[in-house]
């Protein structure tokens, strides 16, 4: 399993570098959205990561607006000769790299990007250019595999690192204290909510918007030789935002020299696998709606808009053919219980008896004692 | 003379009812989703049938459909895309909205059906239009950031239809990068499980200063850009989206009236006055809605874009009470009520064209013909006849 991380300073690289990694991810403040390098240190730890014959990633990972986009491609040609490879997420960026660049591409398909079909699309659109994806950490273990296996190019996935939940390009933080609109600082927070049960949200605003991140940080590098073994071929160790940078610990983990329970006691984030045994993200749907009122189906005749005791049910007509007497039908109330009947008696708005109510308009039967309104209307027949 | 070609009104119609009443108020399109597929999964949305009768509905009044596919579908969704997307051109849908590429690939696979690139994709920028473009897209929904002029560049110089959204709610985040339902409550925000984690308040603890504030700080005021409406013309914006498909009948049926209202009056005279620009934007207050802003329409939004506030609506002193079921001299005035009234209140029929016309409920019967003093929530009541008005037509009232 190769492993790749950020370096921010000639530390950062050396860790890496000590730790048997082959490149390194340089991020400028201007093109990623966690970079902190400026054009100066940038260029330094550039020709540093060169001499050490490392392989430099350029991130441009930030969503741009037409002028930030314009900005940014004009001035990337200045940092051209000091990197190898150029790490995009915006599509606009992506296209931008395939027909404007001559450098190798690593597409970012964490966001989004959760079909095989779609990763196909990326990897076909960017042809030779591509030399690798990173894949989402919401694909489950056996996902992850499959696609590893399917996609034309190297995966690389998130190790270790916070989760980013939110990314708005909105100033958020700064507006809490008016003396900071406008700076451009970093505001870094730790924000919780009554309505959830997870407190410590981590916030940070910078010259790109505002983001949060999970209280935990993802972790998948005890299963590294478990990745590696379903073809997985990157591991990505984030440790920009830690004081003290676990990366050297972290490949020992993935090198299996080392205990993950040990790593684990003394690195200072909580840890989660998030989806890797399982997502089931869509499970929960079904339970925000009531599902007896979704089966409109072809026989569907309508909805019952009024239920007046001893008088009459109130059905608005959708059936095309109309509602008419001697129907046998089926009331589905929306807690689920069935009423089954006839149509013996039918009138229309003006309590006119009728043979048949057409469609579109209300249908008085008599009143069905235990219906309610919203209650469905069915044919018997096919329900 | 050079003729100002305008754009489409569309509007959202998270049911077949909604379909109905947004055309009828003046939607050149809608768009609507089907029972899986679309992000709206606690919306009523629609059947295979409503899906085809809102098609014919539409058509018949030269609307068009569009139908969303733009949940970032996993593999196991993707299985059954197709059967759902030849039925769409069987009943002849004007395009589907999707969000990722693998969907687009699907769609453009096996159909002719047109493809919009939903919001979901953030679509910011000119390259990124013409990745789209390139992809088989006809149509861009751009994100909710890019600027109306940003939006005029982007169509001039990528060579494709676009669509920006001018009114309703707004994500903080850029649309389709914001996961935290997915990873605090295991709903997937972006196959429709958002569980508005945005709207609520937070305690903020600055790292710095140690200092604590409460701050409702990930919500966003709702975009309301009626008063750039000329922009949007200049710019070529092909389509204007009203956002809003788990909102009422009374706000797709006030929206789409509202804005078609304005088109229609900028084509007969070539701009706006601001007297009707002060009418229109009274009809919108008269809907339940968050503080406006014009967000990032001409300028990058700011700190008064934050609806820094628990989610109170104003628009509250106007009430929807009902729909017009049926009108004539026999049946008088048919009204399913969805909200209570009294005899000699005042309400408001909202016609599909022109202002709203004021009645006094002289006398209220239920169907029976039997007198009532206070009408009830999901029951049916007769008015007198009234003149002029039709079934599908919108009741309103003013509370305080």
């Amino acid at each position: 399993m190769n492993v790749t991380g950020f370096a921010q300073n000639q530390h950062d690289l050396s860790l890496l570098k000590d730790s048997g990694s082959t490149e390194v991810i340089l991020g400028m403040r201007e093109f990623s959205r966690f970079g902190r390098l400026e054009h100066d240190s940038f260029i330094k730890l550039s020709m540093a990561a060169k001499s050490l014959g490392m392989k430099v990633i350029f991130e441009w990972d930030i969503l741009m607006t037409e002028e930030i986009f314009d900005d940014c491609a004009y001035k990337i040609h200045t940092y051209a000769p000091h990197f190898d490879v150029l790490r995009v997420q915006d599509p606009g960026a992506f296209h931008w790299a395939v027909h404007r660049s001559e450098k190798p591409i690593h597409f970012i398909a964490e966001s989004g990007n959760h079909n095989l079909e779609g990763l196909k699309g990326w990897c076909e659109a960017g042809g030779q250019k591509i030399e690798r994806i990173v894949l989402s950490i919401e694909l489950s273990r056996d996902t992850l595999k499959e696609y590893c296996a399917k996609l034309p190019v190297p995966c690389e996935l998130l190790g270790l690192g916070r989760i980013l939940l939110f990314y708005s390009p909105r100033s958020l933080l700064a507006p809490l204290n008016p003396e900071k609109i406008g700076v451009n600082e970093e505001i870094e927070a730790l924000g919780e909510s009554e309505e959830s049960p997870h407190k410590g949200f981590p916030v940070l605003e910078n010259r790109h918007g505002t983001f949060m991140f999970h209280i935990k940080e993802f972790c998948l590098i005890e299963y590294a030789q478990d990745l590696a073994s379903i073809g997985l071929s990157w591991l990505r160790i984030d440790q920009r935002f830690n004081e003290k940078n676990f990366f050297s610990e972290s490949v020992k983990i993935v090198k299996r020299t080392a205990m993950f329970e040990n790593f684990k006691a003394a690195y200072p984030q909580d840890l989660m696998r998030g989806f890797y045994h399982v997502n089931k993200s869509d499970v929960l749907f079904p339970k925000l709606k009531n599902m007896r009122l979704q089966n409109r189906h072809g026989d569907y005749i309508g909805e019952v808009l009024e239920a007046e005791k001893s008088s009459h049910l109130a059905i608005l007509v959708k059936l095309e053919r109309g509602f008419k007497v001697g129907d046998k039908f089926q009331l589905i109330h929306p807690k689920g219980e069935i009423f089954e009947g006839e149509v013996h008696s039918l009138r229309n708005v003006n309590l006119e008896e009728v043979e048949v109510v057409p469609q579109g308009e209300l249908a008085l039967i008599p009143f069905i004692q235990g219906v309610w309104v919203k209650s469905q209307l069915f044919l018997k027949s096919n329900t | 003379m050079k003729t100002t070609v305008l754009p489409e009104i569309l509007a959202p119609a998270g049911s077949l009812e909604k379909l109905k009443v947004a055309v009828l108020y003046g939607a050149s399109a809608v768009f609507a989703g089907g029972q899986k597929f679309g992000l709206r999964t606690a919306a009523d949305n629609f059947t295979l049938d409503e899906l085809r009768e809102g098609v014919i509905f539409a058509h018949q009044r030269q609307a068009k459909v569009y139908v969303v596919l733009n949940s970032f579908l996993h593999d196991k969704d993707l299985v059954e895309l197709p059967d759902f997307v030849r039925f769409l051109e069987e009943i002849s849908a004007d395009a589907v909205i999707v969000s990722d590429l693998g969907v687009v690939r699907t769609v453009r696979s096996i159909s002719t059906l047109p493809i919009h690139v939903s919001t979901q994709a953030s679509t910011l920028n000119v390259e990124a239009a013409k990745f789209w473009k390139s992809m088989g897209a006809s149509r861009i929904v751009l994100g909710r950031e890019v600027s109306i002029a940003d939006a005029g560049k982007i169509k001039r110089e990528a060579g494709i239809e676009i669509e920006l959204f001018i009114h309703g709610s707004m994500c903080m985040s850029y649309s389709g990068h914001c996961v935290i339902s997915n990873f605090t409550q295991g709903r997937d925000s972006n196959r429709g499980g958002c569980a508005q984690s945005c709207r609520v308040e937070y305690s903020l603890e600055d790292l710095n200063t140690k200092e604590k504030k409460s701050s409702y700080f990930m919500s966003s005021k709702d975009l309301q850009g009626l008063r750039l409406l000329k922009d949007f013309i200049d710019a070529g914006i092909d389509s204007l989206k009203i956002e809003g498909r788990m909102k009422s009948h009374l706000y797709a049926g006030t929206m789409s009236k509202v804005y078609s209202e304005a088109l229609r009056y900028f084509e007969e005279h070539g701009d706006f006055l601001s007297e009707d620009l002060i009418r229109w934007e009274k009809e919108l207050s008269k809907v339940s809605h968050r503080a406006y802003t014009e967000a990032n329409l001409s300028e990058p939004a700011g700190a008064d874009s934050i609806f820094n506030e628990r989610e109170n609506f104003s628009g509250g002193e106007w009430k929807m009470v009902g729909t017009v079921i049926n009108a004539n001299p026999n049946s008088g005035t048919v009204i399913e009520v969805r909200n209570a009234f009294n005899q000699g209140e005042e309400l408001e029929i909202l016609p599909f064209r022109g202002e709203a016309i004021v009645v006094v409920a002289s006398e209220i019967m239920d169907l029976n013909r039997k007198t009532l003093a206070r009408t009830k929530p999901t029951t049916i009541v007769r008015l007198p006849f009234i003149h002029g008005i039709g079934p599908s037509q919108l009741v309103r009232q003013k509370t305080v």
